[in-house]
């Protein structure tokens, strides 16, 4: 037990314990804040960030109104690089009373809120997205407000005034004498140690957890925790912060906040603010609501959900929650429970948290018995690193960061892409910050809270913290795994469209390509994140869905003429198309024009060849991994036969496997690139991250890693190359006895550039000047390895004559350890295979999007791809589908639970409910059910209908496309990929 | 987020910006980008487009000048898996850029002289021989350089000394045609290579149309290009007065310069949020050479008399062709000739992207993006190079030193038509 004296102990660490903690300092109070994980955990960092002006409750709490507006002044003074001064519309929408607008006008008047009506047309000018069936619209001072920032700007200023911030320090119990409180004892969670805190007032500010932290001390505090859903947009579709113009409800805000727009909120009352889920009801309520402001929301990319515990609080209880007062509550246990040395202060909303603050203190001199004034409204808060480099704003904006990025031509130097997250941002979280987790790191500078949801920070991240912390392998593993699941839990919600298949790719990259399973050390740590309970969709609550609101299609492009003869569009004719030019498409496009027959491929683009390790994975399973045992590939196989005859290996059958695999292998041989192994046993080759991924087929580039021969190897990165770190790998491998050391390369070559990415590194491998500078810094710093491991970007052209001319300059066995996307190894395959199909003829067509088809009784004519102006024809005696099913963007599933593929309109099921689509952690043992479904095929490949029967007569699929199997979790990708396209594009 | 306004008529569209929720991060685009392969002062398509697209807002000053550096050759529309239209939301950050002052005076007076050819020609055009000695003046050029930032070396064609509309007021109409066209000359063919002009209506013709040439604007994509919207506007909007009556009557639009075909067909539309019926009436009334070709092919009515060719060509086909997303219109229609074998040179981009390489801070990134493209030729040994873009043209043969014709100077060739320029010498050889 550790013991620590102070005057005050404030506990929580949320906007309203930060902002205590600092008024106390600056009042000149010895004090410390306990917060049980990092800053801004709690409720502060799960809001959707709204500086009310107090319009919100002008008619309905006229008081909590005037404090909004109040304190919206003092913010906007104290903190202006925390707030986006967006201003705010209330509009009234069809849906709404309009006998509301008069009294929210008067509302406003009467507790000084500036309110200016906007007309209509204004009012699309300034937001053109919003419904214009808007009928008035008023504009008030609301603002975005970065929660996170400014909890950690209130520590920072309560720190140089002397106070002490401990976090990941929770609170097992108040410390109770005769006469009351007297200070927390508390569990250290990063030492695992017990902290004793021992103090003349001990100030609850711990929110919606008040209730549960008064009664360590038998006292009653009767929180009503109010949860709110909200949902954030994959860009700012508004710049305003929009209410609707009507008495406060579910789902009426949208703020624009940093780079999304979050719609919020449900308000449901939990027991417990500890365990409470997201359920379909509330997102599709979102939706819906969403729908009246902005016309077409529904068909936006949804980024993630999330929810907050309101702390609502009242004396006696109430079932509606909405209309507990949402102006705060300061309750000193001495009066109310006779209890010394301990104040509550909760309720109350963001925009107030300073305000509650100041009373708060008040009453700790009052207790204390000294006069010490207030000044937090007076003084700024510190300025924010963050945004240093720009022009001091007054407020913050949208585009500060990509301006503070161009200004220093740091864009090579992205950690986090999707929200310009540095290096030095990084760094500055996990030092500066004292960053213990990645989800730490997200607080502080938004890592992983983009479009892909941290597909590539994620590693990046890892990487960093275990390079500048030097922590344990397993803790760091332990981060890797942890920060997955927090992205996890807000994903899954809502995983439809193309958020979906951003996850798929998230789970082929962490899954397939890193091999995440296999990391060691223990599936789940103490500082992992709580997970939200599983959903129900029995559990819908009093909502009825409006059958009203309808989301017109926003993006139909405008290519197809609906001209009956003229204009015409140019025609291709075919024996063959194949759609989709993954593995599988060109697999079975090769095979078709080697064959003689007149065959095309179109795509929209490339495809997952370029995502993955560019192996040939054919099977694989984590439960036969347990078992010590590795069983080759054809061991799973000849199982599936029995255990799964619809899996396309199963309707192969071995025999067509193998030959597919042959016939693979000669032609890369005839490349110069071969593929080394056999469908008889898997290798165990490194990755990125130091796991060990097996595979069936690699290239002659990678066996050298083979890590059933145990001599020992030296992992290689490069400074500038972000995306590989080779401490990181070196770790791990040695955590799983194969000896590795490490090294990272700090070229004089790659300092002049302002970015290094795996294609730029490929690129120069390809030129001799580079690998001899590559190989003059290493050959003296070997040490006793005897096989050296590179990032796997050894050249684009001619990657075997780069293995070898580094191997003989370096005396000793090379190999490539593939990563994060783009992969060199598989773009290498995909060149390989396009040659091969314009060798015999054939012609690969990209950016020529499928779009439309044709079909007589059972009989597909011809297909339509985009074009300019007009939709292209492509008739074709037979259609091979090779899309690549979620993840290759070929079958799209939508928020209603129906998914199709995207050219034929073929029918795909699903798992009945959305909650049995998903479990409840990334990457669970057995896989998600919603994964394993896809085409239905005949063993002829052809989709079939329920009854069993081929849907069209001459239209095949292949690889990703079909159904009866999750590739990804079976690390079957490449071989159903290859195995399906070669007998499809061989036999018909 | 930049949303434009509402459409006026029944189509719907999609908004350039609205496509860059369909990023999923993926990096296939950075690794086709041909200008970040050469240059790090190009972030890449994923930096330029959707993600920094999430950090631009209207009516705040544009963060990022470094999207000026795109060409804007679509190579990564090409392969982009999800649909994000980078080039185009690239353009419209340029364009912002543009509106906003961000494009220092000097630059912005460079990109307007380079980006208006068709006010370049009517100028210097009727003084053609003066102005071409001017032009290829050493001294001129540095000083050109020094004054309006446009590299020394990069490929002024000379001016022709006659304008193709002026040939073509005089060109005896045929008698007994049936069917009428209308031809999009562009500004290349009018005042630089009215050799194709000539040839396209002498093919037209002998395919039994009268060839109509309406009063005309440059299509608008040289400012469209340089950011220079406004200006791009009122061209376009000309030419869509021009065109539309002749669009309303069914007669098709053909333009032999792609670049042009793919400006009316779908870039001006798109970029400058024209959804009038006006427009996409000429949209869809317009057609790419070969494209015009291959539909005559289809319906049976090609003039297929065609004398072979014996020669082995490289053809490339520009990044701007490929935008059209025809799949290889230009193979299909020289495919016809017998004897004439085509090389696909399997390049990129050749790296000029209109205006681009022109500019003195990108002459050296256009030369280094083309350099494939120009091994290529330079390994063919054939006399003559195929290419359908005029700036491809001139960029491959101020690289390369060889000539470089268009398509349509082959299918004349091939009907027996007169044969002008590189391609009269060169046959004249072949057929002895």
């Amino acid at each position: 037990m550790k013991y620590i004296q102070t005057e005050v102990l404030v506990i929580g660490g949320g906007a309203t314990g930060t902002g205590v903690l600092r008024d106390l300092a600056m009042r000149g109070f010895k004090c410390v804040l306990v917060e049980r994980r990092d800053l801004t955990h709690g409720t502060t960092g799960r809001y959707h960030g709204l500086l009310h002006s107090g319009g919100r409750y002008v008619v309905k709490d006229p008081q909590a109104a005037r404090e909004c507006i109040e304190e919206n002044r003092i913010l906007r003074r104290i903190m202006p690089d925390c707030i986006e001064d967006t201003g705010g519309f209330f509009v009234l929408t069809p849906w709404d009373d309009p006998s509301y607008a008069p009294r929210f006008v008067a509302g406003c008047q009467a507790v000084d809120i500036p309110i200016e009506e906007v007309s209509i047309g204004q009012m699309l000018r300034e937001e053109p997205l919003l419904n214009p069936q808007i009928s008035r619209c008023y504009r008030v001072p609301d603002g975005s407000a970065d929660s996170f920032l400014a909890a950690d700007l209130n520590a920072e200023s309560a720190r140089q005034h002397g106070a002490q911030v401990l976090t990941y320090h929770e609170v097992i119990r108040l410390l109770c004498y005769e006469d009351g409180i007297a200070g927390a004892v508390c569990l250290d969670l990063v030492n695992d140690e017990k902290v004793q805190i021992n103090a003349d007032l001990v100030v609850n500010a711990s929110g919606a957890w008040a209730g549960k932290i008064a009664a360590t001390a038998d006292i009653t505090i009767q929180m009503l925790p109010g949860k709110g859903t909200m949902l954030a947009v994959n860009h700012r579709i508004v710049n305003t912060v929009i209410n609707r113009c009507k008495m406060p409800a579910d789902g009426d805000i949208l703020v624009p906040a940093h780079t999304v727009a979050v719609i919020g909120t449900t308000d449901i009352k939990v027991s417990d603010p500890d365990s409470f889920g997201i359920e379909p009801w509330e997102i599709r309520l979102m939706l819906e609501e969403g729908e009246k402001l902005v016309t077409g929301f529904g068909s936006f990319r949804i980024l993630r959900a999330w929810a907050g515990v309101r702390p609502l609080f009242q004396e006696t209880n109430t079932a509606l929650n909405r209309d507990v007062t949402r102006a705060f509550v300061l309750l000193d246990h001495a009066e109310r429970d006779g209890k010394n040395g301990l104040l509550t202060i909760t309720s109350g909303k963001w925009t107030t948290y300073r305000k509650m603050a100041e009373v708060t203190v008040n009453k700790v001199c009052e207790k204390l018995g000294v006069r010490r004034p207030c000044r937090t409204h007076l003084e700024s808060l510190p300025s924010s690193t963050k945004y240093q480099g720009t022009r001091s704003p007054v407020y913050h904006h949208l585009g500060a960061r990509l301006a503070a990025i161009e200004k220093e031509s740091s864009y090579g130097q992205l950690i986090c892409e999707c929200e310009l997250a540095t290096v030095a941002d990084v760094e500055r979280a996990i030092i500066q910050g004292e960053a213990r987790t990645i989800d730490d790191i997200r607080r502080d500078i938004r890592l992983g809270m983009g479009p892909c949801q941290g597909a590539f920070c994620t590693y990046r991240a890892t990487g960093m913290l275990h390079d500048l912390r030097h922590p344990a392998i397993l803790q760091t593993n332990a981060a890797l795994r942890d920060f997955l699941n927090e992205r996890w839990k807000g994903l899954a919600p809502i995983l439809w469209g193309q958020q979906l298949r951003q996850e798929r790719l998230n789970q082929y990259i962490y899954q397939n390509v890193l091999n995440t399973d296999a990391l060691p050390g223990p599936k789940t740590t103490k500082l992992a994140p709580d997970m939200y309970a599983t959903s129900d969709d029995s559990s819908r609550v009093n909502y009825i869905p409006s059958s009203t609101t309808t989301s017109p299609t926003r993006s139909i492009s405008s290519t197809d003429s609906g001209l009956n003869t003229t204009p015409r569009a140019l025609v291709s004719r075919s024996d063959v198309l194949v759609i989709g030019a993954g593995l599988a498409g060109l697999v079975a496009a090769w095979r078709s024009v080697k064959r003689g027959k007149k065959t095309y491929l179109m795509t929209k683009g490339w495809g997952a060849t370029h995502w993955g390790s560019g192996c040939i994975d054919v099977f694989y399973s984590d439960q036969a991994a347990a078992s010590k045992i590795i069983p080759s590939p054809s061991d799973f196989i000849r199982q599936l036969s029995t255990s799964n005859p619809q899996h396309p290996y199963a309707l192969i059958g071995l025999e067509g496997i193998q030959e597919a695999l042959n016939e693979f292998q000669a032609l890369c041989s005839e490349a110069n690139y071969p593929l080394h192994g056999s469908i008889e046993k898997n290798w165990m080759l490194p990755t990125a991250l130091g796991t060990l991924r097996p595979t069936c087929l690699a290239p002659e580039t990678m066996i050298a890693g083979d890590a059933r021969q145990r001599t020992p190897m030296l992992i290689v990165g490069f400074s500038q190359f972000l995306d590989f770190y080779s401490a990181l790998a070196a770790e791990n491998l040695n955590a799983q006895y194969i000896f590795a050391s490490d090294i990272t390369l700090d070229l004089p070559s790659l300092q002049k550039r302002r970015f290094v990415t795996g294609i730029i590194l490929a690129r120069l491998f390809d030129t001799p000047e580079f690998r001899n500078e590559v190989a003059e810094m290493l050959k003296p710093r070997l040490g006793n390895a005897a096989r050296v491991g590179f990032p796997a970007v050894l050249g684009l052209k001619d990657s075997i004559e780069v293995k070898q001319d580094l191997e003989s300059q370096l005396g000793l066995p090379v190999f490539e350890i593939p990563g994060l996307p783009p992969s060199i190894p598989g773009i290498r395959l995909h060149n390989l295979l396009v040659a091969a199909i314009e060798r015999y003829d054939g012609f690969v067509f990209n950016g020529m999007q499928v779009e439309g088809f044709k079909a007589e009784q059972e009989i597909i004519s011809m297909v339509r791809s985009n074009a300019a102006t007009r939709r292209k024809p492509h008739y074709a005696q037979t259609f091979i589908l090779a899309t690549g099913g979620i993840l290759g963007g070929g079958s799209q599933v939508s928020e209603r639970g129906y998914a199709q593929d995207t050219v034929f309109d073929l029918p795909i099921l699903l798992p009945d409910q959305r909650s049995n689509w998903l479990r409840d952690s990334f990457l669970p043992s057995g896989g998600h059910p919603l994964f394993h479904t896809g085409l239905q095929v005949n063993t002829r490949f052809q989709p079939v209908n329920k009854f069993g029967l081929p849907i069209y007569q001459n239209l095949y699929a292949i690889g990703g496309a079909l159904g009866s199997c999750d590739p990804i979790q079976e690390r079957s990708l490449e071989g159903i990929a290859l195995a399906t396209g070669f007998t499809v594009g061989e036999h018909t | 987020m930049i949303s434009p306004a509402p459409p006026n008529n029944s189509q719907t569209f999609e908004v350039v910006e609205l496509s860059l929720d369909q990023c999923i991060k993926c990096n296939i685009c950075t690794t086709a980008c041909p200008v970040s392969a050469v240059t790090d002062l190009f972030p890449g398509p994923k930096y330029a487009a959707p993600q920094a697209g999430r950090f631009r807002q209207p009516d705040q000053p544009t963060p990022d000048k470094s999207v000026d550096y795109c060409s804007g050759c679509r190579v990564c529309n090409m392969v982009c898996p999800t649909g994000v239209k980078i080039a185009e939301i690239n353009a419209r950050a340029r364009a912002t850029l543009v509106e906003q002052g961000k494009v220092p005076p000097i630059l912005r007076l460079r990109n307007n002289m380079v980006a208006r050819a068709e006010l370049l020609g009517k100028i210097a055009q009727p003084v053609a021989p003066l102005a071409n000695f001017a032009l290829h003046l050493k001294p001129a050029r540095w000083l050109a350089e020094a004054m309006f930032a446009i590299h020394h070396k990069a490929p002024l064609p000379p001016f022709a000394p006659q304008r193709f509309t002026a040939w073509y007021k005089h060109h005896p109409r045929p008698t007994g045609a049936k069917r009428q066209v209308v031809y999009f000359h562009g500004c290349s063919t009018q005042f630089y290579e009215p050799r194709i002009g000539r040839a396209a209506v002498r093919v037209l013709e002998a395919n039994g149309f009268e060839v109509i040439v309406p009063p005309q604007n440059c299509c608008g994509l040289p400012l469209l290009s340089n950011g220079e919207f406004r200006a791009a506007r009122k061209y376009h909007a000309n030419n869509v007065s021009h065109l539309v009556e002749y669009a309303r009557r069914g007669i098709p639009i053909v333009g032999t310069s792609t670049s042009c075909t793919l400006t009316l067909k779908e870039e001006a539309p798109e970029l400058l949020d024209m959804h009038d019926e006006d427009t996409y009436l000429v949209t869809q009334n317009t057609y790419d050479f070969n494209e015009f070709i291959l539909l005559l092919l289809d319906e049976g009515s090609l003039n297929l008399n065609l004398h072979p060719i014996p020669l082995i060509l490289p053809y490339h086909i520009p990044c701007q062709y490929r935008a059209h997303r025809l799949g290889r219109p230009g193979f299909e229609t020289l495919g016809l000739i017998p004897e004439l074998h085509l090389m696909d040179s399997h390049a990129s981009c050749c790296g000029i992207a209109g205006t681009y390489g022109y500019k003195k801070e990108k002459y050296d990134i256009s030369m280094q993006v083309g350099q494939p493209l120009f091994d290529f030729v330079l390994e063919s040994d054939a006399p003559v190079v195929v290419c359908d873009s005029e700036t491809c043209r001139w960029q491959i043969t101020h690289a390369t030193g060889r000539p470089a014709v268009h398509p349509v100077e082959l299918l004349a060739a091939a009907y027996g038509l007169p044969i002008e320029g590189s391609l009269a010498e060169i046959i004249m050889d072949g057929v002895k």
